[in-house]
């Protein structure tokens, strides 16, 4: 039973990641109907960028309490510096081609996520790269015959603490409206006053943003990084919003969640298990495709006629 | 107006391709080409192998080249770790016209490569192709600096026997180096009295080993023994540190994760007691030259040789340089002919190399284990 | 004088093909030099492979990301019947493709009916499926990661296939019969009705077209030819591994088609020039920033959409497809 537990608890760890990763991918699919392939790569920028920063801060000599609230400000600087990169992207890369078509959208999203990832690579080199050891201190709690770990505790608060912030916004601001309304229709929500490319920028800020948190909690996690993370993470947290309906904000973190439990439960009990995870993963997403399209929490987007 | 684009495309090309056929070659360098994975999924290797064979062959030009002033040339074919594009290098250092090919890294590029290298009459090394085929085909001119894996899994059995760890867990990734490694240690483990009580894989690249350390810990070996490659192995260890796991049980890995990283991922403290075994570091070979090698490539690169197979890539061209010393020639067949039969107990940088054997194999073991201690490789007993 | 330039032009088609025939024709006897006669023979399989995925993208507009596992199919049953089964090869090839496209009309079918982009990720989803059942081979027939080894050559009557001019030869001698099939489909009524349901599927229903027949009809066809591709790769290259058969073997085939030109097959060769060729002629002079190899070709893609998103040599019909989309909205 203690097993299970415990895998219970990796998988809820793992599962808030890929929420909030399939959070930037559903955010924009259901504004812009298009699959940010560069999403993935964004969250791995996080990851590097968090990297880099939180290497100079201790070079600088902070360590121990102040660390820590250090790295609150790393947080901020690291999404905002995402986020920039996310509307920079899409200004240059899928603005000019919204009236293309699907296919070119595609190739364009496709050559970003290429482009993204070997920029990385480039600069940080292909080895593995290790977050510093101890930023959270290594505590751990047995309670209940399971084992919890502050870094764990920090993940998953934290995780919450964006996702309701995030859901605050979109169903309670004037903001949040007008982005629920661009997604319903475009051409409507500019009828009635909404400037479409503001909301679209605003898309791109906060997904982007929610991933690299996400990039940063993976490293604190894990502690080893590589350029190729956001493959993996990307398809999963995708898989996790098809999931949970696309375009559909809470769908996405019931979605992130759900697989992140599956996944450690069907690794952990399953033999085998560890080697068939990823066509696991993909063998679900083509079920919920085939089976239920609108996903758990249904769809929120029209079913182009 | 694509179609007038296209057509100029076709037709530069076209004149490039001839061009370049064409061209006559120089006589003078005598090239030694690469061809490895210098891009894609083990670029990491790749990239280090060449590093290191261009810094040797710069030494032996800087000290005056080979068979009368001749310097060595390196000509890199990337070979991306598919097949198809190995089999295109070998054509394309071919018709460069190389006298011997070190190459490749993985065993499926190596064997295509063999295949068009042996009718091309080209000498050729690998520096760490396991795989027991390549040597069976009779091609007279192919050998390989590393061991195959029945050498260390046999010594490894032989020493975990030796502790009285009787129950042992090898845990592999599925590559062919670390299957086959597991297997051997396993066969060889059992032959002396072991019991196995896991033998199972992960997955390169996977982040959390959650459910293989439930499974070890279920299993309740005296001693796991990793054969995958030090990123893998690194994380294995650290989440099983942090789980209690290790060190109760010895934790101990193949020589894919001797490289100075492993302790960097894993962290000072889970790698403690830690025992690897593999051929000696250069560092603590007892000759001057390994140590040298090091210092130099330190002083190059700004960082130590990070793998194995690096290492096993610098021996490979020493092997060359060697035979063409010996034999005073750059004659492929009098080559082989000399590594085969006359070539013996060579300092290494991983070892002495005692000698290849007729089929082009390694003769010898010289296995050891280290242990990490303070965050460092160091010989052990 | 522009009835003399007309004559001139259509004059001019027919001397430049024959020209190109002729030289290609001519190649391998005129230059000697075994490397580029592979380099293109390499070039003629992926030629292959790009006019294959043309059916399934370019005619039925279909997304395909994940066409590498059709190939794999083919590849590997070619390899399994011969080294298991001692089948020779010339006999393998019609059932790879057989078996290629029973296996695309099975998986395509219940995902016939998705949208573009869910499409898109779902191909992807399969072709990771593929590459994974191949490297950890639960049933032990697929070597796993190391592959299979130890594929024969094909013979013809007896003779071999072995050295690179001889594979010249039987790969161009697969690549014409291929641009001639792809001609005929194209200009067929099956061609015409692929052109429908890409262009507007609903109209295409209306008019009486099964569009569930049509599609199944494309991924099968492709499916076949890239299992034809397979066996020749297989046979050339006698070890094929998983790793060949890579998500990013897909994007690059799914490149030649729609950066060389959807559905147009002189589209095909220049988007294999310009991915498979190019990059092999440019390795020399490349070869002191190979890395920045791959962050180059994702720039080039998304600069390549955005000023020319037919593609270099698009069929003329999907260039105006493009451009009245733009212009209507």
């Amino acid at each position: 039973m203690g097993i299970v537990l415990q895998q219970l608890l990796n998988g809820i760890t793992i599962g808030s990641f890929y929420a909030l990763i399939a959070l930037g991918y559903t955010m924009v699919y259901g504004v812009l109907k298009l699959i940010n392939f560069a999403h993935g790569e964004l969250f791995m920028s996080g990851s590097y960028l968090g990297l880099t920063i939180i290497s100079i801060l201790i070079g600088a000599g902070l360590g121990g309490e102040a660390l820590l609230w250090a790295l609150a400000g790393v947080f901020i600087v690291v999404m905002a510096i995402v986020a920039g990169l996310g509307v920079g992207i899409e200004r240059v890369a899928y603005r000019p081609l919204r009236r293309a078509g699907r296919l070119p959208a595609v190739v364009s999203a496709l050559g970003v996520s290429i482009a993204l990832q070997n920029a990385v690579m480039l600069i940080y080199g292909p080895r593995y790269r290790v977050y510093p050891k101890g930023v959270i201190p290594a505590i751990y709690w047995q309670v209940g015959g399971i084992q919890i770990s502050l870094l764990q505790v920090f993940v998953l608060i934290l995780s919450l603490i964006l996702m309701a912030t995030l859901y605050y916004f979109i169903h309670y601001t004037r903001l949040g409206t007008a982005v629920r309304a661009t997604a319903l229709d475009h051409d409507v929500a500019r009828l009635m006053g909404i400037d479409v490319d503001a909301i679209v920028r605003i898309i791109f800020i906060i997904g982007p943003a929610l991933g690299a948190a996400g990039g940063i909690m993976v490293g604190l996690y894990y502690g080893r990084i590589n350029f190729t993370l956001g493959w993996g993470y990307g398809l999963k947290a995708f898989t996790a919003a098809i999931l949970g309906g696309i375009g559909n904000i809470p769908g996405a973190m019931v979605g992130g969640m759900l697989l992140g439990l599956f996944e450690t439960l069907a690794a952990g009990f399953i033999p085998q298990g560890g080697a068939w995870k990823e066509a696991i993963v993909f063998l679900i997403l083509i079920l919920i495709l085939v089976v239920r399209p609108t996903g758990l929490l249904g769809e929120r987007v029209a079913e182009k006629v | 107006m694509g179609k007038k684009l296209a057509a100029i495309v076709t037709l530069v090309l076209a004149l490039a391709m001839v061009i370049s056929a064409c061209k006559p070659k120089a006589a003078e360098p005598i090239k030694i080409g690469f061809v490895g994975p210098i891009t894609g999924k083990w670029a990491y290797e790749g990239e280090g192998m060449l590093k290191v064979i261009k810094l040797l062959a710069k030494q032996v030009n800087e000290q005056g080249g080979l068979l009368g002033g001749r310097m060595i040339e390196i000509v890199p074919c990337d070979d991306k770790g598919e097949a198809s594009e190995a089999a295109l290098c070998g054509d394309k250092l071919a018709a460069e016209k190389v006298v011997a090919v070190i190459g490749s890294y993985a065993s499926t590029c190596t064997e295509p490569l063999s295949k068009v290298l042996n009718e091309k009459n080209i000498l050729q090394i690998t520096p760490s192709s396991t795989a027991t085929v390549l040597t069976e085909k009779g091609y007279k001119q192919f050998f390989r600096t590393c061991f195959l894996d029945d050498k260390q899994g046999l010594f490894a059995a032989e020493y975990f026997i030796k502790k009285g760890w009787k129950k042992a867990a090898f845990i592999h990734d599925n590559s062919t180096y670390a299957k086959g490694l597991a297997e051997w240690a396993k066969k060889y483990y059992e032959e002396r009295g072991g019991t196995t009580v896991l033998f199972d894989a992960i997955t390169q690249g996977e982040q959390d080993f959650t459910p293989m350390l439930t499974k070890i810990k279920a299993a309740e070996p005296d001693v796991v023994y990793f054969t995958g490659y030090h990123p893998d192995g690194a994380l294995l260890l650290k989440q099983g540190y942090e789980q209690g796991i290790f060190p109760k049980i010895q934790f101990t890995a193949g020589n894919a994760c001797n490289n100075p990283e492993f302790i960097e991922i894993a962290g000072k403290e889970a790698a403690e007691g830690v025992l690897v075994s593999t051929e000696p570091l250069p560092g603590d070979l007892p000759y001057p030259e390994a140590k040298k090698f090091i210092e130099d490539f330190k002083k190059e690169y700004g960082e130590e040789p990070a793998s194995i197979w690096w290492v096993m890539a610098g021996d490979a061209f020493k092997v060359i340089v060697e035979a063409i010393k010996a034999t005073n020639s750059t004659d492929t067949n009098k080559m082989a002919e000399y590594l085969h039969t006359k070539f013996k107990d060579f300092p290494g940088l991983t070892g002495p190399i005692i000698g290849f054997d007729e089929k082009g194999d390694r003769l010898g073991t010289i296995h050891k284990f280290y242990v990490i201690r303070d965050g460092k490789f160091v010989p052990y007993e | 004088m522009s009835a003399i330039l007309s004559q001139l032009k259509s004059l001019d088609r027919r001397i430049v093909y024959g020209a190109l025939l002729a030289a290609v024709l001519l190649f391998p006897l005129v230059v000697r030099n075994d490397y580029w006669i592979s380099t293109l023979v390499f070039f003629g399989i992926w030629a292959i492979l790009g006019l294959s995925l043309n059916i399934i993208v370019g005619y039925a507009g279909l997304f395909q990301l994940g066409h590498a596992a059709f190939w794999a199919v083919g590849a590997y049953t070619t390899a399994i019947l011969n080294i298991y089964l001692k089948v020779p090869i010339l006999v393998c090839l019609p059932i790879s493709a057989l078996v290629a496209a029973f296996f695309a009309i099975i998986i395509s079918r219940p995902i016939l009916h998705l949208r573009g982009d869910y499409l898109c990720i779902v191909t992807i989803g399969f072709g990771e499926i593929v590459r994974l059942f191949l490297y950890n081979d639960p049933f032990k027939i697929t070597g796993g990661v190391n592959g299979l080894r130890g594929i024969a050559r094909p013979s013809i009557f007896g003779l071999e296939i072995n050295t690179p001019t001889a594979y010249y030869y039987y790969v161009l001698f697969f690549v014409i019969i291929t641009i001639l099939i792809m001609q005929r489909l194209e200009n067929s009524r099956l061609g015409r009705a692929w052109n429908y349901v890409r262009e507007d599927e609903m109209a295409a229903e209306a008019m009486g077209i099964d569009t569930v027949k049509v599609k199944l009809l494309a991924f099968a066809i492709g499916a076949a030819w890239a299992g034809v591709a397979g066996n020749i790769y297989a046979s050339r290259y006698t070890v094929i591994a998983p790793e060949t058969f890579s998500f990013w073997n897909s994007v690059v085939m799914f490149c030649i088609v729609v950066l060389g030109g959807s559905g147009s097959i002189p589209g095909v060769f220049v988007g294999t020039l310009g991915m498979i060729l190019l990059p092999e002629v440019l390795k020399s002079v490349l070869s002191p920033i190979l890395e920045w190899r791959l962050l180059i070709f994702g720039i080039a893609m998304v600069v390549m959409m955005i000023f020319r998103p037919e593609g270099l040599w698009p069929h003329s019909r999907y260039r105006l497809e493009l451009r009245r989309e733009e212009t209507s909205s």
